[in-house]
């Protein structure tokens, strides 16, 4: 344990401290980040801001949720108001539940397939060519719906799915099975062999390898991840509620639009709070499954 | 070794039965009791779902690939990692200091590093609770629809995570190497730069790469404020009914995500090599 960090520091130590890589990765860097804002600020159809105005705005602005804007007393003050938002809190919190729990069960399914360990080699399946393709399948599905966000899932779907509470929780399931699905794959390929080669040789087939030999393994890790995830899905969820028609998300959009600043304070308000409740929740359920 | 190694993971593994069936009946529990709470008296599917739903299987078999739309597709696809890497730039300039404060390793004595921590995590906390598109629909109020608001969106929030995995990346530098070091009379400052840094640099770099897939992903739905890049034109696309350009957008988006996991592993290589 006291050895393992003693190679590290010799590599980096005993090279030139200036490479030839090195600076070419740092010019590419600095090139394409000049470029990137040049583009970026090329877009602005107006002057642009300059950092007073952004500073003097941001206090204006947070004044005005404070209240400064109106005489009538702020929404945060009152308590029916509190009373009021407590089912958009609960409206958010069962979103969030919902797009975890399918997101998790998507994940137990396909992980298997999505292991190379589970799938090709002398513990994959006995036809190699098909195991090839199904890892691959699997892998491309896992690796789209992650690449697309939560917003944009939810864009599409209400095209299809009437808006509310379970489409915008499919919305969530469907970018979270995307990073389950690598997650949980990669805990299944670092897996030990030689336990599951050993069920195999004894005439397991691959669903029986699955439920006996790996999954009771990786359950705990894979349930840490997902409590882990639900933490980063509370936030989104509230994106997902401004299409999708529901929760806080819903009504933080109203609020902005109407310009009604101290119910957005207390939307906001509820949000974090809601944010802290779940990172908590989460880590007293982590300690549970370790 | 290896035996009595794993009857001793056994032995560590069997006796928590009851915590772990508990948080599955828990998890299980949670889950079927939201689904009981849904109001199910409107149908899930509303009324030509169905037929968009098949229209949109249909376009990914006939896409939009017409030269002009081709081009339109690469330029929202230059804003979007344009946002992306401005964005970073703002978190990069915001979250390497704060991850220096954050983990108190430039001061000495035990209160004073508690009372930066704390003091830093909360504040750094707030920001982060908040998800980047919830930023940019305020700066959106605030500075009106200009590329600032997305780019700030995005460098805010990020800059807060930055600055707390950061930070416990220095913290957590061997304690072997800090020694080493303050025994032959480093500073704290040299400390940093000669122990702490160097031996979470790829971490770190992984992590940035990390974070910058998830600018990018940030980045494609700023169309939600008005701003360029694929989700306006995915927007675009889809008030128009035209889902043959859908596929295409998001083909583009997929594809950026994979030359940047490429890019940073390669990146990652070269740096350790």
């Amino acid at each position: 344990m006291s050895e393992a960090p003693a190679p590290r520091l010799r590599r980096s130590v005993g090279r030139s401290a200036v490479d030839a890589r090195h600076v070419l990765v740092a010019v590419l860097c600095v090139v394409g980040v000049v470029a990137a804002w040049w583009f970026v600020l090329a877009q602005a159809t107006g002057p642009l801001p300059t950092p007073a105005t952004v500073l003097g705005r941001t206090a204006a602005f947070i004044g005005n949720l404070l209240g400064a804007a109106t005489d009538a007393p702020p929404a945060y003050a009152q308590l029916e108001r509190w009373v009021d938002m407590s089912g958009l809190v609960f409206d958010t919190l069962v979103m969030s539940v919902l797009a975890m729990g399918l997101a998790g069960a998507g994940a137990l399914v396909s992980i298997g397939s999505a292991s190379r360990l589970m799938m090709v080699g002398d513990v994959g399946t006995r036809r190699q060519v098909l195991g090839r393709a199904v890892l691959l399948l699997t892998r491309g599905t896992h690796a789209v719906l992650r690449s697309v966000p939560e917003l944009i899932w939810a864009m599409l779907i209400v095209f299809v799915l009437r808006p509310g509470i379970l489409a915008g929780a499919i919305a969530l399931a469907l970018h979270e099975l995307g990073v389950l699905g690598r997650l949980g794959s990669d805990v299944l390929d670092d897996l030990d062999p030689a336990p599951l080669r050993s069920l195999r040789s004894a005439g397991a087939g691959s669903p029986q390898l699955l439920m006996y030999g790996a999954l009771p393994q990786v359950l705990p890790q894979l349930v840490t991840y997902l409590l882990y995830r639900w933490e980063i899905v509370i936030r989104a969820t509230v994106v997902v509620g401004f299409i999708t028609g529901a929760g806080l998300g819903h009504q933080l959009r109203l609020s902005l639009s109407f310009r009604r600043w101290t119910e957005v304070a207390l939307v906001l308000l509820l949000y974090v709070l809601i944010v802290w409740v779940v990172e908590a929740i989460a880590s007293w359920l982590r300690r549970l499954a370790r | 070794m290896s035996s009595t190694s794993q009857r001793r993971r056994l032995v560590v593994t069997r006796p928590r039965p009851t915590a772990r069936t508990a948080l599955s009946v828990l998890l299980i529990g949670a889950f079927v009791l939201a689904f009981l709470g849904l109001d199910t008296t409107d149908d899930l599917i509303h009324q030509g779902g169905l037929q968009a739903a098949a229209r949109l299987a249909r376009s990914l078999l006939a896409p939009d690939l017409s030269p002009e739309f081709l081009v339109i597709v690469l330029d929202a696809t230059l804003v979007t990692v344009s946002y992306a890497v401005a964005g970073m730039t703002v978190a990069i300039v915001i979250g390497i200091p704060g991850a220096v404060i954050v983990s108190g390793v430039l001061v000495r004595g035990r209160r004073a590093r508690a009372v930066s921590s704390v003091l830093s995590r909360g504040t750094f906390g707030f920001l982060r609770a908040m998800h980047e598109l919830v930023w940019a629909l305020l700066f959106l109020a605030i500075l009106g629809l200009t590329p600032v608001a997305g780019i700030l969106a995005i460098g805010v929030p990020y800059g807060a995570t930055l600055a707390r995995v950061l930070g416990e990346h220095l913290q957590n530098a061997p304690k072997e190497v800090i020694l080493a070091l303050r025994s032959s009379g480093a500073s704290r400052w040299q400390e940093l730069v000669y122990g702490r840094v160097p031996v979470a640099s790829g971490d770190i770099v992984a992590y940035l790469a990390y974070r910058f897939e998830c600018a990018v992903r940030a980045a494609a739905v700023l169309s939600f404020i008005g701003l360029g890049g694929i989700g306006y034109r995915l927007n675009l696309a889809l008030h128009d009914f035209r889902f043959d350009r859908v596929w295409p957008l998001i083909a583009a988006l997929v594809g950026l995500i994979a030359i940047i996991d490429v890019v940073s592993a390669r990146t990652r290589r070269t740096l350790q090599a």
